[in-house]
């Protein structure tokens, strides 16, 4: 998509919210997290829980794409499916754990009916879609080097069913279904994307926005050219581990931040990132 | 990227010179896809659909198929194919028995997710006990997802019904998955004359602007949609929602009747239509209980046979058409469940006329002599067609 | 199939409240038409016949409403800026006639606004809300407009119009197909004829 155009007299028909999408929106102008407040976003309005950090994460996300007028999102089963209709971009809800599988047959047709421009796919899950039932779609799109983003939602449990453990709940926490706390470690899943040849790989909280932005924002152009892309946001559920909601960002800042890349992707992001703006980013 | 030219759907399946070639089923695949002008294939191998598998990889090696590659297992192959399909492309798969039952939540959701895809099922055997050989026991349970089924009778019906299905399938009011089914091993491997059209020739491509639902390329508007309705509302209206989905779906396949008509013909056909005996069957025991027809007649026995060519949707008028004028019906079938003998049962009032049987499975192949000898069975203990209806013995579950 | 019990031979599609939950036309029976003609209650006509009738209908209504979707709303090709064009010709000639549009198919948070717009969803709501007795659906995609038209039938007794560009919808009162520009505006040009006679 060019830019979002309404057809000639219908402009005082369409609602006030989609008049501010025209007007105000983030199509094509390149913004990002640190220009948040002064444009319409794409998601403003969802049904998640008061101090989601899962809700703030996709919204730091969306904020941060390159393209977002040229971006589809595949989300799965889980509190982010709750927010994804509200999403003024297109996005899939794909099945429990094959969001993977979804977005590798989906970024294949976009790039062959699109071969001249850049239609970004971005994964967006939970930590139980991406590594527990969806292990094994995710690890064999990151072998077979599909070229799009995946982004990890962690809040260290199954969330939108009641707060079970997941394979990325940390050892000894006592959760539903680990009665007796959970025995086995946290998956050390950042890791296991470097074993598995994504070209770029980070771990990062809502806590730290600018960072996240810059990340995933780096993850989408990586995926472009270069191969399989890992961001693990650590978002933690206040409803499930029973904090405050406004305590969400406090407990955020509990995780390393850490970044890997390739040589390769390393090269990429240097010579994007040394260009002036208005040549940075092409859709 | 050898040269084809597009023609219409129409010079392809009526029009165009036929030539004849002596294929087995999975070749019959490999030769409908290199004229479907299909955009993405992804497979994964299960006896007995590989060697179809293998020669689609050959049509990408040679640029019939654009894109194509091996996935990780049936369920996520059908949903990589589903998102291809969501992205606006042509997409083409094929499986069977257990590898149907790995990728089994996929099939209502592409049905309801109105996805035109096509996939050839090659049906064998479940687990457990393991076989790999011939048993279309999945067709029954594959009958309810929502997607349309074909069932062919041999490696020409297989041909035409795949290059069909993908036509069917993209009208902008039906817009569904269509299981396209065979026996495994009896068509798959069974090496029969095959006419094909020309290979220089090419159905026209998928175009997504027709698609009832919103395509996900983020060129057609709107930007904000649901593919769930109300999940996360519990009220009348929210639940109303997502069961009008559920019905719009099956209302697509009432629609695709109309396509089906206009390129595969009629959904039943019936030999000797005005007899007093009728097998109504499908797929391979159609083959089969055609040479036990022949065999009949040559013995001065009234007997036709209705082959059901669609399964869904399934074709009420014309069988109960078919099955008025029958005092006897047979359904043999290759599968324990009886799973067309339902669907014949529950639309033919008079039940009492129709005995579902023989029915072999596990890879048994039912001999015409075994379906001419319970024939004459049944029909001796019905004389006159009266009396009390008797199970047909052969390997009855 | 839905909360009718027993199969009804002559389904016609009328104006509801019908029931709890609507059968979806096809499955009643009906068929879509082929080209050059429509549909009017489930028995089909030729084109121009179903023009006169979405013309009376249109402007005999209390509070006639066009229903655009996201296919007319948005300039995302020339056709869809032609077909919205002529769709705002037709709008004028219908006195009274307003548009309420579609702008997208997600459910509505917190809730809806009906008011200055009508979901696929719950589109009950937009025709009770602005007692809408006659209205016309153009632009929106078919699987969305189907739900629609069934949800509007099982809940209100609103009459609906269905302007496709594709091959039709059962589930509305009166349907046309194949509806670019020309044919709007085809149908305008009748609406002028019935006003004038």
């Amino acid at each position: 998509m060019e830019a979002l155009r309404v057809s000639p007299g219908y402009e005082k028909i369409l609602p006030q919210e989609y008049q501010d999408l025209v007007a105000d929106g983030p199509f094509g102008r390149d913004l990002s997290v640190k220009d948040l407040g002064t444009f319409k976003e794409l998601i403003e309005e969802h049904p998640l829980c008061a101090g989601c950090g899962l809700g703030l994460s996709i919204r730091l996300v969306v904020a941060s794409l390159p393209n977002p007028e040229n971006t589809v999102i595949v989300g799965t089963t889980g509190c982010n499916s709750i927010l994804m209709p509200q999403l003024a971009m297109h996005n899939v809800h794909a099945l429990f754990g094959n969001q993977n599988a979804v977005a590798s047959g989906l970024r294949r047709a976009l790039r062959l009916r699109y071969p001249e421009k850049n239609k970004d796919v971005v994964v967006v899950a939970g930590d139980g879609g991406v590594a527990d039932i969806g292990l094994s779609p995710t690890l064999h799109s990151w072998f077979r080097q599909e070229k799009f983003t995946t982004i990890m939602l962690d809040n260290e449990g199954y969330s939108n069913t009641g707060g079970q453990e997941s394979g990325m709940t940390r050892q000894g926490m006592v959760v539903n279904m680990a009665p007796l706390g959970k025995k086995f470690a946290k998956m050390p899943f950042h890791e296991v994307a470097k074993v598995a040849n994504c070209a770029y790989v980070a771990t990062v909280t809502p806590a730290r926005a600018r960072r996240l932005g810059q990340m995933v924002r780096r993850a989408v152009l990586v995926a472009r050219e270069i191969g399989p892309t890992y961001v693990q946001i650590f978002c933690p559920c206040n409803t499930n581990y029973k904090f405050a909601p406004d305590e969400t960002l406090e407990k955020s800042k509990d995780t390393e931040v850490t970044e890997y890349m390739t040589p390769e992707a390393q090269a990429l992001i240097e010579s994007i990132e040394k260009k002036p703006k208005a040549e940075k980013v092409q859709s | 990227m050898p040269a084809q030219k597009i023609v219409s759907p129409e010079r392809i399946f009526f029009e165009a010179p036929r030539e004849k070639k002596f294929l087995i089923g999975n070749e019959a695949v490999g030769e409908a896809i290199k004229r479907a002008n299909v955009d993405v294939v992804v497979v994964y191998p299960v006896t007995p659909q590989s060697e179809a598998a293998h020669v689609l990889g050959d049509l990408y090696a040679q640029g019939y198929i654009k894109d194509y590659y091996r996935g990780e297992d049936e369920f996520n192959v059908m949903s990589a194919v589903a998102g291809a399909a969501m992205g606006g492309v042509r997409v083409f798969t094929a499986t069977c028995g257990p590898g149907t039952l790995r990728a089994f939540e996929m099939f209502p959701c592409w049905a309801g997710e109105r996805l035109p895809i096509v996939c050839a099922f090659m049906t064998r055997g479940v687990n457990a006990p393991l076989t790999i050989q011939p048993d279309n026991i999945e067709i029954g349970w594959l009958a309810d997802t929502g997607m349309l089924i074909f069932h062919a009778e041999d490696p020409q019906e297989f041909f035409d019904m795949i290059l069909k299905a993908f036509i069917v399938a993209e009208q902008p009011d039906v817009h569904l998955p269509v299981g396209v089914c065979v026996d495994g091993f009896f068509v798959t491997h069974t090496r029969e004359i095959v006419e094909l059209p020309p290979e220089d020739e090419a159905l026209p491509p998928y175009d997504p602007s027709v698609s009832p639902v919103v395509t996900m390329d983020m060129e057609t508007v709107p930007v904000r949609h649901m593919k769930d309705p109300f999940v996360m509302k519990s009220n009348y209206i929210s639940y109303n929602a997502h069961a009008s989905w559920q019905q719009e779906v099956r209302a697509a396949a009432e629609r695709s009747r109309k396509y089906i008509a206009k390129y595969m013909g009629n959904s039943v056909e019936v030999v000797h239509p005005e007899a007093e005996v009728l097998f109504m069957t499908s797929g391979t025991a159609a083959a089969q209980a055609r040479v036990a027809m022949e065999r009949l007649r040559e013995e001065g026995i009234d007997i036709g046979l209705a082959k059901i060519k669609v399964i869904r949707p399934f074709p009420d008028q014309e069988v109960m058409e078919a099955a008025a004028r029958a005092r006897t019906i047979i359904v043999p079938e290759h599968n324990i469940t009886g799973w067309l003998a339902r669907e014949i049962k529950s639309r033919v009032s008079d039940n009492a006329k129709i005995f579902g049987g023989p029915r072999v499975f596990g890879g048994m192949t039912m001999p015409p002599e075994v379906i001419v000898t319970e024939t004459k069975k049944l029909l001796a203990e019905r004389g006159g067609h009266l009396g009390l209806r008797r199970p047909l013995v052969a390997a009855r579950g | 199939m839905s909360t009718l019990l027993g199969y009804k031979h002559d389904y016609k599609v009328r104006p509801g409240p019908e029931t709890y939950l609507s059968p979806s036309a096809a499955a009643m029976g009906i068929v879509l038409p082929d080209e050059k003609q429509g549909l009017i209650e489930g028995s089909i006509v030729p084109e121009e016949v179903a023009w006169e009738e979405i013309a009376k209908k249109l402007l005999a209504a209390k509070n006639p409403t066009l229903f655009p979707g996201p296919l007319v709303l948005w300039a995302w090709s020339e056709s869809a800026v032609a077909k919205a064009t002529a769709l705002l010709e037709l709008v004028a000639e219908v006195p009274g006639m307003k548009i309420i549009p579609m702008p997208d198919y997600r459910p509505k948070y917190p809730m809806i606004n009906p008011a200055v717009e009508i979901n696929p969803n719950h589109p009950n709501l937009t025709i009770w809300h602005n007692e809408i007795d006659v209205c016309a659906f153009a632009g929106v995609h078919c699987h969305f407009a189907n739900l629609a038209l069934k949800i509007i039938r099982a809940g209100t007794d609103c009459y609906t119009i269905a302007l496709c560009g594709q091959r039709g919808h059962e589930d509305a009162m009166i349907t046309l197909r194949d509806v670019h520009a020309a044919e709007v505006r085809e149908l305008t040009e009748t609406i002028r004829k019935i006003k004038k006679g």
